[in-house]
């Protein structure tokens, strides 16, 4: 559903729901811009004055000198704001990247491990990382430039029409062209970034397809030709894409070009004037003054302006990640009981049913599941499992015996029926699960143990990697326990890993335990470990549920349950 | 800064080409400035001129050559700095081009056995973003911050020639310092906290991909909540590393900008003793300043690009670590071929650290035209041993030789290009003719006639426009086509029906006689013809 297109308009609303929370920083961060604006525009003030008081009336230093220090204090205080200004940015999208990611971790609680199992890893990491990260230049720049480069033209306006109304005019008639060179600079800053990104990535893609089939390419002794057609390719792209900057660029020449004019005519306006050869309007009023002062302000006019069209390219790629954030976002999530919290860290709802089973009895009533149209999957399975059973569900494949163990585990919820375990909803407490794949995180062993159990015991953590026969392993291992999982960049195979997976579940004293295929692809000496351990724990008294098809696991179990079109059976 | 070297080496190749793109920022950045400061030497002019005509007494001012200045100023600065972002643009294409090219070229000559845990789609992000982080190291860096020191220079001059030498001296003093700080001082004080920025992010990536790969298991035992608070901490301290970095970005633009604005006044003050005394006059006093101010925009950039200088420098650094050439690499005994063989391999022993050795003791001896079969389960170190055989391998133990070989690797590696493109790879002076009689051969001539573009059809992205079996039919098409007397098949039919593999069997039949070929595969009905078969790891 990542494919869907995602409305821009959406985008920038979803934007801004961000900036909402966190108007406080950017406010703060607009206030600090505007700020240095009132100090640049003060110290220009001084400036003129200093120089006409100096240069005109031919004031002593001892008449410049306080006008000297208020020079210096204006200043000082306009780099003081502009450090605050920036400080107080990149506080903002500090902010507004850890709201995007809470949201984007409440959205996989509530999707649950199916849905999110569908995307890869990857990808979703990518967008947890590097989408939110491509907001910050967005709300550390764009977002108080785009106020700011309003308010200190007006600003900047307004004191050049008190000074001299027709120098005011002319600037003013460049004004009803910003929002124009806005829309140009917008357009061309887009079209810019589209062309770039398109060809870049089209670029790094040929790259990299190259690079990750490199020994393919050694085998055929083709590596030179291969790094010949790389030069081939990025120079043919970089002609094709200097044809669209020549346009590109031209929005931004415009923005120059009245900027340049602007700051030309209004000095040559001034001058005249000064001089007096302009006998109408007020430029006989004109002084060295305020003749100076808006030659100074013209440049501040149009340098936010300036400003923000360098940080188009934040917009752009923001809007770009924003997009695919809430793509994902807009993944329907499946229901999930465990979810719903409206806390990231409460990981169980209580449970709102009343006690819908009996306490000693896993129970399923009437369970109907139907997960495709017109193809149910579970229809009317009505199932009493007892505690300390060990049920193995078995059947053809598609027939159902993974999802009947994920409507247990509370991943799925049924269309109709009740599921209860042991009196509790499907999902609302700690069980063990057990899935195809067996992971680990980089750390010690007892690290992964803990993840799951944080408060057990050292001894308690060797005892379980024991009975899962990673004893051995551990021994080789200078620090026991405390030694990392992979050394040397050496992870574990498949089978070890998912006899880790397994030492949790000792480890942990769950009541229920859910194991999807436990011996699927192992390897013998795996096997028999994973076989003895799913053994003591049925001897502890365990209820053990898993689907297999395995002889040894089928034995195994005291109770055989067949699934198989829409029903399951007793065998 | 060594790190940096090898890429600068490569930058620094086109020079012509670098020196153009600092004249066109130079001569942007001069334009603005002159604009301003003749704009202001006018205004002070005529108000002069203005005041004594106003009193009636004899003035004369020379329009033209100001007004004309300040209209050159006004267009040359829109057009430089046109003319410098296409132009710089281009250099930055060409630079992209050049740097991946040369890095493309060092990879294939680095270690091979490093490269095995670096194909990860994670770390050919990686290396695109460290490529990334090298292309504008010129335009962003290196040429904006020689153009800040020289503009800084020649208004030095400027003042000299103007002012005189002590203020001159002193304007040079401030702006020095403001030089430093809005480059080497960002770079010392933001170098660490950016490098280590980089490698967090690496670890937190894995730590997220950890997350998504046990969440069923998180789920179960009720801790996404927590272990999911854990992250949220360590992107929140990865994040507030950047806030530090640009918010002492930051201060040290605002620190330079300070400097840059003290200068100015400094020279307006100093500059009022020479106007008192006679030395200067009154537009020429206002002239310096005003161009001390535009220096601003020179210095404007600066701070954020030695801001990142940190994250470019472990770019480079990762880089380089990258291409590194194996030191370690033990020489594989050398063994002479018998004559009429093909491959001999004696007392060979593949194991890689930390593991058990997947075989000690393997001998085998091939006669040339002999077809042998290699059977055994998966993670028996079949595949080890074709990449042994290939010679992509060095034993730990034993020795190996071979006459030159084509080599159908395990996993199907397309490239995102055409067919034509990715079978001429295995024999590049085929024709046309040669190319449909080897895709009739595997049973795809009659799948690709169909297609509009024929042997031109795009095969996509690591071929994803092919069914699998279809994708490794186009493999072994490759390998088939290569005129080395020893083919390696390993696996050669994955993905492939039963009906298809059988009539792709016949009919390379013919077309392998007299040629070596050593197939391996889990079973026996996934091999193609053979004299005789060997068993693995029973």
């Amino acid at each position: 559903m990542t494919e869907m297109q995602v409305e821009s308009s959406a985008v920038k609303r979803w934007l801004s729901g961000l900036a909402s929370g966190n108007r406080r920083w950017i406010q703060g961060s607009v206030a600090a811009g505007t700020l240095a604006g009132v100090a640049t525009i003060v110290q220009m003030i001084f400036l003129a004055r200093i120089v006409h008081l100096g240069v005109i009336e031919k004031a002593s230093a001892a008449v410049l000198a306080p006008l000297f220090a208020g020079l210096v204090l204006a200043i000082v205080s306009r780099a003081v704001a502009q450090g605050i200004q920036t400080h107080l940015a990149a506080r903002c999208s500090e902010q507004v990247r850890r709201t995007a990611r809470r949201q984007i971790h409440r959205h996989w609680r509530n999707s649950g491990p199916l849905v999110l199992g569908q995307t890869s890893a990857g990808s979703l990491a990518r967008e947890w990382i590097d989408h939110v990260d491509a907001l910050h230049g967005y709300f550390s720049r764009f977002l108080p430039q785009m106020t700011l480069s309003l308010i200190v033209p007006l600003m900047i306006l307004a004191l050049v029409f008190y000074l001299d109304w027709l120098a005011g005019i002319f600037l003013l008639l460049s004004a009803p062209l910003i929002p124009l060179f806005m829309a140009l600079v917008g357009m061309g800053a887009e079209k810019l970034n589209q062309q770039h990104f398109e060809i870049i990535s089209r670029l790094s893609g040929q790259f990299l397809d190259k690079v990750r089939g490199l020994t393919t390419l050694q085998l055929f002794g083709q590596t030179d030709s291969a790094a010949e057609l790389i030069q081939q390719r990025s120079d043919h792209y970089r002609r094709i894409t200097l044809k669209t900057l020549r346009v590109a660029f031209l929005s931004s020449a415009v923005l120059e070009f009245f900027a340049s004019v602007a700051i030309a005519v209004i000095a040559i306006y001034i001058g005249f004037g000064l001089l007096g050869y302009i006998t109408y309007g007020p430029s006989s009023d004109l002084t060295l003054f305020s003749g100076l002062l808006i030659l100074l302000l013209a440049p501040e006019f149009f340098q936010p302006l300036r400003t923000l069209s360098q940080y188009y390219h934040d917009r752009a790629a923001a809007l770009g990640a924003g997009a695919e954030i809430l793509a994902r976002l807009g993944d329907k999530p499946a229901p999930n009981p465990l979810a719903g919290g409206n806390e990231d860290t409460v990981d169980y709802r209580p449970s709102v049913s009343n006690q819908v089973t009996r306490r000693e009895l896993i129970e399923l009533n009437s369970v109907s599941l139907t997960l495709r149209a017109d193809h149910p999957i579970l229809s009317d399975v009505s199932l009493t499992i007892g505690k300390g059973e060990v049920i193995a569900l078995t059947g053809p494949s598609g027939s159902g015996k993974s999802t009947l163990l994920h409507l247990l585990a509370g991943f799925l919820t049924p269309d109709n029926g009740d599921i209860g375990l042991f009196g509790k909803q499907a999902g609302s407490f700690a069980f063990g699960w057990l899935g195809q794949s067996g992971f680990l995180v980089h750390g010690t062993w007892a690290d992964n143990l803990r993840l799951t159990s944080p408060d057990v015991s050292d001894v308690a953590i060797e005892t379980a990697l024991r009975n899962v026969g990673l004893g051995p392993l551990l021994d080789s291992r200078e620090e026991g326990i405390f030694s990392k999982v992979s050394e040397d960049g050496q992870g574990l195979s498949g089978g070890q890993a998912r006899r880790l997976s397994l030492a949790r579940i000792f480890v942990a004293d769950y009541d229920v335990i859910l194991l999807d295929e436990p011996t699927a692809g192992l390897d013998s000496d795996s096997e028999i470990f994973v076989l003895e351990a799913l053994h003591k724990l049925a001897l502890a008294g365990k209820t053990l549920i898993f689907c297999t098809h395995h002889h040894a696991l089928l034995v195994l179990a005291n109770r055989v349950l067949l699934v198989s079109g829409g029903e399951v059976t007793d065998v | 800064m060594s790190e940096l070297k090898p890429w600068l080496k490569l930058i620094y190749a086109r020079p012509g080409r670098l020196l153009i793109g600092a004249l066109l920022m130079l001569a942007a950045l001069l334009s603005g400035l002159g604009l301003l400061a003749l704009s202001g030497w006018f205004i002070t002019e005529t108000a002069l001129v203005g005041l004594l005509l106003a009193a009636s007494l004899p003035a004369t001012i020379n329009l033209y050559v100001p007004g004309g200045g300040i209209r050159f100023f006004a267009v040359s600065r829109t057009v430089s700095r046109y003319l410098e972002r296409l132009y710089n643009h281009d250099t930055v294409l060409r630079l992209l081009t050049d740097i991946r090219v040369a890095l493309f070229r060092k990879l294939a000559s680095a270690d091979r056995g490093r490269r095995r845990e670096l194909t990860g789609a994670q770390w050919l992000s990686r290396l695109t973003n460290d490529v990334d982080a090298l292309d504008t190291l010129y335009l962003r860096l290196i040429a904006p911050a020689a153009l800040a020191a020289f503009v800084t220079l020649l208004i030095m001059v400027l003042a000299a020639v103007l002012f005189d030498s002590v203020i001159a001296i002193g304007i040079a003093l401030i702006l020095g310092v403001a030089f430093l700080l809005a480059t080497l001082a960002v770079y010392l004080r933001t170098a660490k906290i950016t490098s280590r920025q980089s490698d967090q992010q690496e670890s937190l990536r894995t730590a997220v991909i950890e997350h998504l790969e046990g969440f069923a298991e998180l789920t179960a035992a009720g801790r996404t909540g927590k272990h999911g608070a854990w992250l949220l901490r360590q992107a929140h301290q990865s994040s507030s590393g950047q806030v530090k970095a640009d918010s002492r970005v930051g201060w040290h633009q605002a620190g330079s900008n300070l400097l840059i604005n003290l200068a100015a006044v400094f020279a307006l003050w100093s500059g009022f003793a020479l106007f008192r005394s006679g030395v200067i006059s009154g537009p020429v006093l206002v002239l310096l300043p005003i161009a001390l101010l535009g220096l601003a925009e020179a210095y404007g950039m600066l701070p954020e690009a030695f801001g990142k200088l940190g994250a470019t420098q472990a770019s480079a650094a990762r880089l380089n670590r990258d291409c590194r050439e194996d030191d370690s690499r033990v020489a594989a005994e050398i063994i002479a071929l018998p004559e009429g063989g093909a491959l001999i391999a004696n007392d060979l022993t593949v194991k890689y650290p930390e593991n058990a050795p997947l075989f000690t003791h393997f001998d085998l001896q091939i006669k040339t035209g002999e077809r042998v079969g290699i059977l055994g389960h998966s993670g028996s170190g079949k595949s080890s041993l074709a990449d042994v055989f290939s010679g992509l391998l060095i034993p730990s133990g034993g020795a190996c030789a071979s006459v030159p070989c084509a080599y159908l690797t395990q996993k199907t590696v397309l490239f995102e290009d055409t067919l034509r493109a990715n079978l001429l790879l295995g024999s590049p002076d085929a024709t046309e003719a040669e190319l449909w009689r080897i895709l009739e051969m595997v049973d795809l001539a009659e799948r690709f006639r169909s297609e509009v573009d024929q042997l031109d059809t795009w095969l996509g992205s690591s071929g994803s426009r092919l069914s699998g079996g279809e994708a490794r039919r186009v493999a072994l098409a490759r390998v088939l086509m290569s005129p080395a007397p020893l083919l390696i098949l390993d696996e050669p039919f994955t993905g492939v029906d039963k009906v298809t593999r059988e009539r792709i069997t016949r009919q390379i039949d013919a077309w392998l006689e007299g040629r070596t070929v050593i197939s391996l595969a889990h079973g026996p009905d996934a091999l193609p013809c053979t004299d005789r078969v060997i068993h693995l790891g029973v």
